[in-house]
């Protein structure tokens, strides 16, 4: 199995066209551990994976959304990339997150987090004595209840602790806006310097956030059109880079064949492919209607998983560049075979069920699932492109 | 906040393009400096699983920033974004100092790649609002700065949440990349 090459950070861009890619990460734990003892027989990840499918773990510790894929490595708390964000805002020396699925865990990682006893033990802990109307988020709840929350319980620590009364934290006066009901109850710990800055910072976020969130994460766009369409005129230049992702896309652009002339007698062929409103595109190369451009490109995909587009144009320095040709990928049958196969958890070696496949193109290689597609151009005279692709579900 | 990022910009580079690629370990705050740019807003984000895009046609400037996501994984495609990059910004969580060399070693991975050769690099010290966050000197060794060599750059102490540093940052960028850098 090959592995990819970011175990050292350094110099660790991989190559185009090299078959390194996410799932060789998910992929990479083979049990060559074994000469450091029985502990070790498994790789990180796997150890990790064992850890997340036991009790208390498979829920976010802080909102129960199912199957959560971020870790407070300091916390100990298994949580959702919804929850991550706010763990993620208050700044590493409250909470250090690492995705399950994608960061590179090592062995000593895993076992401070197994130390810390899973959520079970981590919510005993910072949930000791949550006040009877202290309502936990719940997985629809908006971003404002989890920062509200989530900054109680682990910065604040206003409910580990029973025998402390108090006087509530001084937020400014903006603050009550949407934390009102909240604020109610009295059992809050002493102010602490953090406390009044962070407070501060809070208070802009709360203020702040209603629109960039509804810019920023789908899940919130709902409640966003319901109020003041306020910038409504950016939205629409803003949507390009804010969608939700469902998963990664691999394409390797592999080459073309018999390419259409468009200079004297050959073209300087490139390639753009776009997928929604992301567009990437090769390097183009010279004078060659036979192009091995064998280059990697990334997407994400977004949640209406609209199709992969292709087009091919030919490079001119003194006009614009001319059409060689275009095409377009169905990638939802790709993507629902990758989630099915990360469903199952199958082994490597096992066949792939090919229910959901109609054309068997979908192939399961090392783990990998991948799609070989020859694709004639359309609305030109010739060419055809050869492109792989590799498809990694996220399911966050 | 926008607009006088587009008037700085429309100013500046008349009818040119500027493809600009926000870089930086996860959480170092990319994705906020790139709204916070945007629209003067503060937004809640979620880790980014691949990338922001932001094109902004002003007048007749396209200005594009890519904001590419940090998580250990996604790092190796970084590189399918570089060519044609006339800036970097790379972005530092100065409280995060447990993993400054990692951010340095991926620093200096990317000043190697042959497609940067011509960008200039602008270095965001950023969370200076946490408690622990080193200051700009401390990140130009940590980072080891000084060993860049025929290159432009520049470090700025920044703030995504409070909007301090940025465009003090972005204005370098301009001038720089007007003056003939990248």
């Amino acid at each position: 199995m090959e592995k990819l090459g970011i175990e050292k950070t350094s110099s660790s861009y991989t190559t185009p066209g090299s078959r390194a890619c996410l799932l060789d990460l998910l992929c990479t734990e083979t049990p060559l551990w074994g000469c450091q003892g029985d502990l070790y027989l498994l790789g990180p990840q796997q150890r990790l994976n064992k850890f997340l499918s036991e009790s208390g773990n498979t829920i976010c510790a802080d909102c129960a959304s199912p199957d959560p894929k971020w870790v407070s490595l300091n916390l100990g708390a298994v949580i959702c990339i919804k929850c991550s964000g706010v763990h993620r805002s208050l700044g590493v020396h409250v909470s250090k997150v690492l995705s399950v699925k994608l960061d590179q865990w090592t062995h000593e990682q895993v076992n401070s987090l197994i130390d810390l006893g899973g959520n079970s033990t981590v919510n005993m802990k910072y949930e000791a004595c949550t006040p009877g109307n202290i309502k936990k988020p719940n997985p629809d709840s908006s971003v404002h209840e989890r920062i509200d929350f989530i900054r109680r319980k682990y910065q604040l620590q206003q409910f580990s602790r029973c025998d402390q009364l108090i006087t509530p934290c001084p937020f400014p006066a903006g603050y009550s806006k949407c934390t009102q009901k909240a604020q109610s109850f009295s059992v809050i710990s002493p102010p602490s310097p953090s406390c009044l800055q962070n407070s501060k910072l809070y208070d802009k976020q709360a203020t702040k956030t209603r629109i960039g969130n509804a810019f920023r994460n789908s899940w919130v766009r709902k409640e966003f059109e319901n109020k003041s369409c306020r910038k409504k005129a950016a939205l629409t230049n803003l949507q390009a880079g804010m969608v939700e992702f469902v998963g990664l896309i691999k394409v390797n652009i592999v080459r073309g064949m018999n390419l259409a002339i468009r200079d004297m007698l050959t073209s300087d062929p490139y390639v753009i492919i776009s997928l929604g409103q992301q567009s990437v595109k090769t390097r183009f190369i010279r004078s060659n209607l036979n192009p091995i451009w064998n280059e990697c490109l990334m997407l994400s995909i977004p949640d209406d998983v609209p199709p992969l587009k292709v087009l091919v144009y030919d490079k001119d320095t003194f006009k614009s560049d001319d059409f060689m040709g275009e095409g377009e990928i169905d990638i939802q049958p790709l993507l629902s075979t990758a989630r099915a196969n990360e469903k199952s958890g199958m082994a490597n070696s096992m066949p792939l069920d090919n229910a959901l496949v109609k054309n068997s193109l979908i192939k399961l290689v090392d783990g990998k699932v991948k799609q070989d597609i020859t694709l004639r151009l359309q609305k030109v005279e010739t060419g055809e492109l050869h492109i792989e692709l590799e498809c990694v579900p996220l399911t966050q | 906040m926008g607009i006088v990022f587009t008037r700085l910009f429309s100013s500046l580079f008349g009818n040119r393009e500027a493809r600009i690629l926000v870089l930086g370990l996860d959480n170092a705050g990319k994705t906020t400096i790139l709204y916070r740019l945007q629209m003067g807003e503060v937004v809640s984000t979620i880790p980014t699983i691949g990338f922001n895009v932001e094109t902004v046609q002003y007048n007749n400037i396209k200005f594009q920033v890519w904001d590419l996501g940090g998580q250990t994984s996604i790092r190796p495609y970084w590189r399918c974004y570089f060519p044609n990059t006339q800036a970097i910004i790379y972005v530092v969580d100065s409280s995060d100092t447990d993993r400054l060399v990692i951010a340095k070693d991926e620093f200096h991975a990317i000043l190697e790649e042959e497609e940067l050769k011509g960008a200039v690099v602008l270095i965001f010290a950023n969370k200076q609002d946490l408690p622990g966050a080193l200051d700009a000197a401390a990140i130009t060794e940590a980072l080891e700065l000084h060993k860049i060599k025929s290159r432009q750059w520049s470090i700025f102490k920044t703030s995504a949440i409070k909007g301090e540093g940025l465009f003090e940052g972005l204005d370098w960028l301009s001038n720089t990349l007007k003056s003939g850098g990248g």
